[in-house]
């Protein structure tokens, strides 16, 4: 049974009977085509040579989760840097309101793994073992048969194997290649969850890219659902010229140069429906725009191919607005382009000072638990715990330094530099006290800690309490007078 | 082959509501998404029947407290034991003293100086005691602390088994049964004038 028409009132891809007709594309040939291939082959090197390259030591990319370490590009942040993951996913939002009101769908057709690895590596298998989309939909409906078999098996066989080969370099993402490498070295036994993940993982990757496919942006893809909502009048999609387009008409014998009369008849269309055999996701782009529409060019790229040979000029399904392709001009400039732009900047900009703020260690300053301060006969003491976190997975030494710190404070307690092991983290008394004749009140000081080598450093405002500086001078005055008087009765 | 642009389904099968002149289809469902819901609740029969029914698994509880009595019971093989004829092993004991060594000088010597002569803290090497002299006492001290003169409880924070270190390591300062003299309260060396 073949895939209903294409029609804007239900999904193409879903027969009335609830059932999933397998789409065939067709091949197309073209600019977009040609642009898409190398743009997908610089992403897919993008995405599996991080984990290879090595940036200060690590991986570009290293979400190392079992250490709670997440390396990227050179900078380390640790779980306690987890607050800037609010940039982070504030900043992929905006990013996404402000692309989606201005190009549209350009992620989708261009850029999401899914489409990259289902357009320029799976399709491609498919095309090369099972050939064109003629012959797909013939070898499909024939019976098995010795020949099909073959081609199935080979066809699923590499399937799965690019399958594997993705879901290894995402576990590298998370644990590493060497890790990696040494897991699948060993028994499954050793290792059962990351077994178990990664078979999983490839059975989900292989049932996606071989048959689910255009299933996932259509009905699963939460993002593709937000865009709708997110496009206007003069947002860039894929379209069709209707005005320059219908009516549609057949093409005379003559072919080229038209009389006169019938091309004022009938649109630049010739109804060659080559727009929708390339469709993966089986809609006609010639009713409109549609929820299913990937921006994957391809109907751009066989319209114009048509046109050419036609002598007709290209563009009838290009880029353009809604507003370009009822005429009118296509407003880049909008209230909300400007606010999503604004609100993309003050993201970056905030996001890219927090980032500038991450160093490769942590410190805190706490008050040791007890009385918060102690007066003793000589001076007024203040104790805390230092607690100093090392987010590298090396040994490093730090140093302590009191800012601010008013003439007499005495430091007992990390007035030597200390290491730290790799990730390691340690706690130590730090005793502040200043003589009583020093003593002018409660004041703010700074705690600077740094490494050792003097790379970095950074500072916590700590306050040194005590009583009232009058207070304590009375009280000593009334010592000192009842001291003058206690010889003197004798 | 033109498709029309609009092939409408019967109207039969238009659904009643209209939000914002939007009306939806009464189409059937995906088959591999009834497949993921019928799938759900054949799981959820199985989990309810293992877990609720059966109780062949282990509830949260039962595994929460699992895990607690593992981490109980490595805490309690790790805690030394501690009365007096033990702690005055240990401080005999070099491997003892020198991980008591190591706690002391990152944690105790900012009161107590390295040559645990006292400053800020009292000293630990002549023969006054002020909260008890005897190794369990000396060892109480320094788990609970004494909050109100500024010596904070270890307790929570070095964990039993590096205060018994620390403690061997004073004790390897003194001699079991030197006499002990109380003493009222530490008087620190003046300020430098």
């Amino acid at each position: 049974m073949a895939a209903p028409l294409p029609n804007r009132d239900f999904v193409t891809t879903i027969r009335d009977d609830g059932s999933r007709p397998f789409l065939f594309p067709a091949d197309t040939r073209g600019r977009f085509t040609l642009a898409r291939q190398v743009s997908a082959l610089l992403l897919i090197g993008f995405y599996l040579s991080l984990p290879w390259i090595k940036i200060g030591g690590y991986p570009a990319v290293f979400l190392d989760v079992a250490e709670r370490r997440f390396h990227l590009f050179g900078i380390i942040l640790a779980a306690q840097d987890m607050w800037l993951l609010f940039f982070l996913i504030t900043g992929l939002g905006f990013s996404l309101f402000f692309v989606t009101a201005l190009l549209g769908r350009i992620w989708c057709g261009w850029a999401c793994p899914h489409t990259v690895f289902l357009d320029h590596v799976f399709r491609r298998i498919e095309r090369l073992i099972d050939g064109d989309a003629v012959s797909r939909r013939t070898l499909a409906a024939a019976p098995l048969s010795g020949e099909k078999m073959a081609r199935r098996v080979l066809k699923h066989g590499l399937y799965l194997l690019v399958s594997a080969t993705i879901a290894h370099l995402f576990l590298a993402y998370f644990v590493s290649l060497p890790a990696v490498w040494s897991m699948v070295s060993a028994a499954p036994v050793e290792h059962w969850s990351a077994f178990g993940f990664m078979t999983v993982f490839t059975g989900l990757l292989y049932f996606n890219f071989a048959w689910f496919r255009e299933q996932l942006c259509i009905v699963i893809c939460p993002y593709g659902r937000i865009q709708s909502a997110l496009i206007d009048d003069n947002s860039l999609v894929i379209g069709y010229d209707t005005q320059r387009g219908e009516p549609r008409g057949k093409v005379h014998a003559a072919g080229a140069g038209l009389p006169a009369e019938s091309s004022a008849k009938t649109g630049d269309c010739v109804a060659c429906n080559r727009c929708v055999h390339v469709c993966p996701t089986g809609i006609d782009i010639r009713q409109g725009l549609q929820l299913e529409c990937v921006g994957c060019t391809a109907c751009i790229d066989a319209c114009d191919e048509v046109m050419t040979r036609l002598h007709r000029p290209t563009g009838l399904i290009r880029y353009d607005s809604q507003a370009g392709f009822s005429g009118r001009i296509t407003r880049w400039l909008r209230p909300r382009t400007v606010l999503y732009g604004i609100l993309l900047l003050v993201g970056a900009s905030v996001a890219t000072w927090a980032l500038s703020t991450v160093r490769p260690a942590n410190f805190g300053v706490t008050r040791i638990t007890g009385a918060p301060y102690i007066v003793s006969a000589d001076f007024v003491r203040n104790q805390f715990f230092v607690r100093i976190v090392n987010k590298r997975n090396e040994p490093a030494r730090f140093v302590l330094h009191l800012r601010r710190a008013p003439a007499g404070l005495q430091q007992n307690g990390l007035t030597a530099p200390i290491e730290v092991g790799p990730l390691g983290e340690i706690v130590q008394p730090l005793v502040l006290q200043q003589a009583r004749r020093d003593y002018a009140g409660p004041f703010i000081f700074g705690v600077e800690v740094g490494s050792a080598s003097g790379s970095f450093h950074l500072q916590r405002d700590v306050e040194f309490l005590g009583p009232d500086a009058r207070l304590l001078r009375e009280e000593e005055n009334e010592q000192r007078e009842h001291d003058h008087r206690e010889p003197a009765r004798h | 082959m033109n498709p029309a642009p609009n092939t409408p389904p019967p109207d039969d099968q238009l659904r009643p509501h209209e939000f914002d002149g939007i009306q939806e289809y009464d189409r059937r469902l995906p088959n591999w998404w009834l497949a993921t819901f019928y799938g759900a609740i054949i799981f959820w029969a199985g989990y309810w029947f293992y877990y609720e029914r059966a109780h062949l698994g282990p509830t949260n509880q039962a595994r929460v407290e699992q895990q607690i009595a593992v981490i109980e019971a490595a805490r309690l093989a790790a805690a030394p034991s501690v009365d007096d004829a033990s702690l005055w092993k240990m401080s005999r004991n070099p491997v003892f003293v020198e991980a008591g060594r190591a706690t002391f000088t990152t944690t105790c010597v900012s009161c107590h100086t390295e040559k645990l002569t006292g400053a800020i803290g009292p000293n630990l090497v002549d023969h006054l005691w002020i909260h008890g002299g005897r190794p369990t006492e000396i060892y109480n001290t320094v788990t609970n602390g004494v909050l109100a003169k500024g010596m904070p409880s270890w307790g929570p924070v070095l964990g039993p088994k590096k205060i018994t270190e620390a403690v061997a390591y004073v004790l390897s300062y003194h001699q079991e049964g030197e006499p002990i003299e109380v003493q009222a309260a530490w008087v620190p060396p003046p300020p430098p004038k």
